[in-house]
């Protein structure tokens, strides 16, 4: 890695100001952070890393009337072993059991996880090598060139990466809140190919906590190639609401993990063998793959299903 | 003198030199890579230098200006730094630069090098893994100013603790180690498991040691080693 200089941060409003100031990064778990700084996949290079795990109580799992309340610097282990959230929003400590390996989630925090930046193979070639739109450049080199882990649903903002956070889909299915230091955004408005950032976030903000609302009943499910420390092909997650619909999402098939309302309407009657099944048809009903993609519509419309399934049999 | 040099007090030897050559040479230098970019910028004639304070956005004249700037109004920020960590039950004083990774540092400035190899240096192989507060970390991705106050646990710490002799013993019988190369990760995991579960199951074993990855694919001889090891220390305990 070239010199920075660590700083640390002890309260939110102190790493929000430096963090706007100049050519300043923040870290967390830092296992997303310093591999994109030893393989300088940026044009930029920050002078100095604001550490963020000294601000003291942001890795708190608490439960508040109808919703729980996690801190941006709760490591993924402890939420996916947190009884609390294993019994109110069972999809997201299932996401977070399934992120990376067992070490990984050990340092990884939530917070990080929904922040990451995005998995593509050319947007993270060591030394900027594919200087992509993502990166200021005019070309997605990902349009003529081997694209089997990328976007089965077209493009967004010139980007067809695929979003590769597993806590996204259930937190979409959830519903949470995001809060940052200047504002609280849907969990479903948060992602986006935003410059190289994969969020909404701007200059200087940082995740503080999020907010998730009780569920009865969520389950998250990932496919990847291998079972430990493997990005997911697709992912997807469905929840029951306080109101009783289904809220399916699902993550790998677009630059940001959507919602499937397609598929919720076709459960709204109940989950049936057949109505998921036609969940799943009317969820890639529209896709529009690329050159290498294909075969990740066949496996996003067996997810869909099968999440729902056991949605419904593990009721 | 007896004459003798031990592997381990040349390393350190070793390790002290280098750090004592980086911080001549670097001195404060280091603070904010600004030297790189006045390097880069004198390469490139014509350009106008500019030395602004990342922190406050103030300009100073030169970089002797940005330093004295840095000196007076960001005193916490200074690189490098010279620090105490808490390492196998020991507290070493190292010299630290604030880009090095935990893992760097264990192999430069303290001279452990067990899980100091650089191997994939990206999180994604677990060859590095070592205890940090009694939790499997990766040394690769954690930057050592990040550890101060910390108890790290190495795999040489783990093998000179007689407690676990029966789990050194069980490697060497079941040769869980073939080239040896992730063998420290491993074995730190192996640690790990032994004191949260007494009696492993080969489902919890594979599931712990999941992010160590064996090229020699000695996957199946962790399970032995660390059951024949749970078996043996339970037995001696009791």
């Amino acid at each position: 890695m070239r010199e920075f200089t660590h700083m640390e941060a002890t309260t939110i409003e102190e790493a929000s100001k430096n963090a706007r100031k100049g050519n300043a990064m923040v870290i967390a778990g830092g296992t997303d952070l310093l591999g994109t700084l030893k393989d300088e996949i940026l044009p930029v290079y920050p002078s100095v890393i604001i550490d963020l795990k000294t601000i003291k109580d942001l890795d708190k799992i608490e439960e508040e009337k109808d919703q729980i309340i996690i801190g941006a610097l709760a490591k993924l282990a402890d939420v996916a072993d947190s009884q609390v959230a294993r019994t109110n929003c069972q999809a997201l400590a299932e996401a977070c059991g399934k992120v990376a390996s067992p070490t990984i989630r050990n340092m990884a925090t939530l917070g990080g996880n929904i922040c990451q930046m995005h998995r593509c193979w050319y947007f993270r070639t060591p030394d900027d090598r594919f200087h992509c739109g993502r990166k200021g450049g005019n070309t997605c080199p990902a349009y003529n060139g081997d694209n089997r882990y990328h976007s089965i649903f077209g493009q967004q903002n010139g980007c067809v990466a695929a979003s590769s956070h597993d806590t996204a889909p259930a937190l979409i299915a959830l519903g949470a809140v995001i809060v940052t230091s200047s504002r609280a955004v849907l969990a479903e408005e948060f992602f986006a190919a935003n410059g190289f950032r994969s969020c909404v976030l701007e200059d200087g903000e940082i995740v503080t906590h999020i907010r998730v609302p009780k569920s009865k009943k969520s389950v998250f499910e990932k496919f990847a190639l291998r079972k430990s420390i493997d990005f997911p092909i697709v992912n997807c997650a469905a929840a029951y609401g306080a109101d009783g619909t289904v809220r399916v999402a699902m993550g790998g098939v677009f630059p940001a993990p959507l919602r499937i309302k397609a598929a919720e309407a076709a459960v709204a009657g109940g989950i049936t063998e057949s109505t998921a099944k036609k969940a799943g048809d009317d969820a890639v009903a529209d896709c529009t793959p690329l050159s290498g993609t294909a075969y990740k519509v066949e496996i996003a419309r067996t997810m869909v299903k099968r999440t729902l399934l056991r949605l419904e049999g593990e009721r | 003198m007896n004459g003798k040099v031990s592997r381990r007090d040349f390393l350190k030897a070793g390790g002290a030199g280098l750090a004592g050559v980086a911080l001549s040479t670097l001195g404060i230098g280091t603070i904010l890579g600004s030297e790189t970019t006045a390097g880069d910028a004198q390469a490139a004639p014509g350009q106008e230098l500019m030395y602004v304070c990342p922190v406050c956005g103030e300009k100073a004249e030169d970089f002797d200006g940005l330093r004295k700037h840095f000196k007076e109004k960001h005193p916490e920020l200074e690189s490098p730094k010279n620090m105490v960590l808490r390492i196998n039950g020991a507290d070493v004083g190292v010299y630290v630069e604030d880009h090095w990774t935990l893992r760097e540092t264990l192999l430069r400035a303290v001279g452990l090098t067990g899980n100091a190899k650089e191997m994939c240096d990206r999180g994604g192989c677990g060859s590095c893994t070592v205890l940090i507060d009694g939790k499997p970390a990766l040394a690769c991705t954690t930057l050592a100013v990040e550890c101060r106050g910390r108890e790290i646990e190495t795999s040489e710490g783990i093998a000179a603790d007689p407690a676990y002799r029966p789990l050194v013993e069980a490697y060497v019988k079941y040769d869980a180690s073939q080239c040896g190369y992730c063998t420290p990760g491993q074995f730190t995991v192996a640690k790990y498991i032994l004191n949260k579960y007494p009696d492993p199951t080969e489902d919890q074993i594979r599931t712990e040691l999941s992010g160590n990855i064996c090229r020699c694919g000695t996957y199946s001889r962790h399970v032995q080693a660390i059951q024949e090891a749970a078996a043996a220390m339970k037995g001696g305990k009791s």
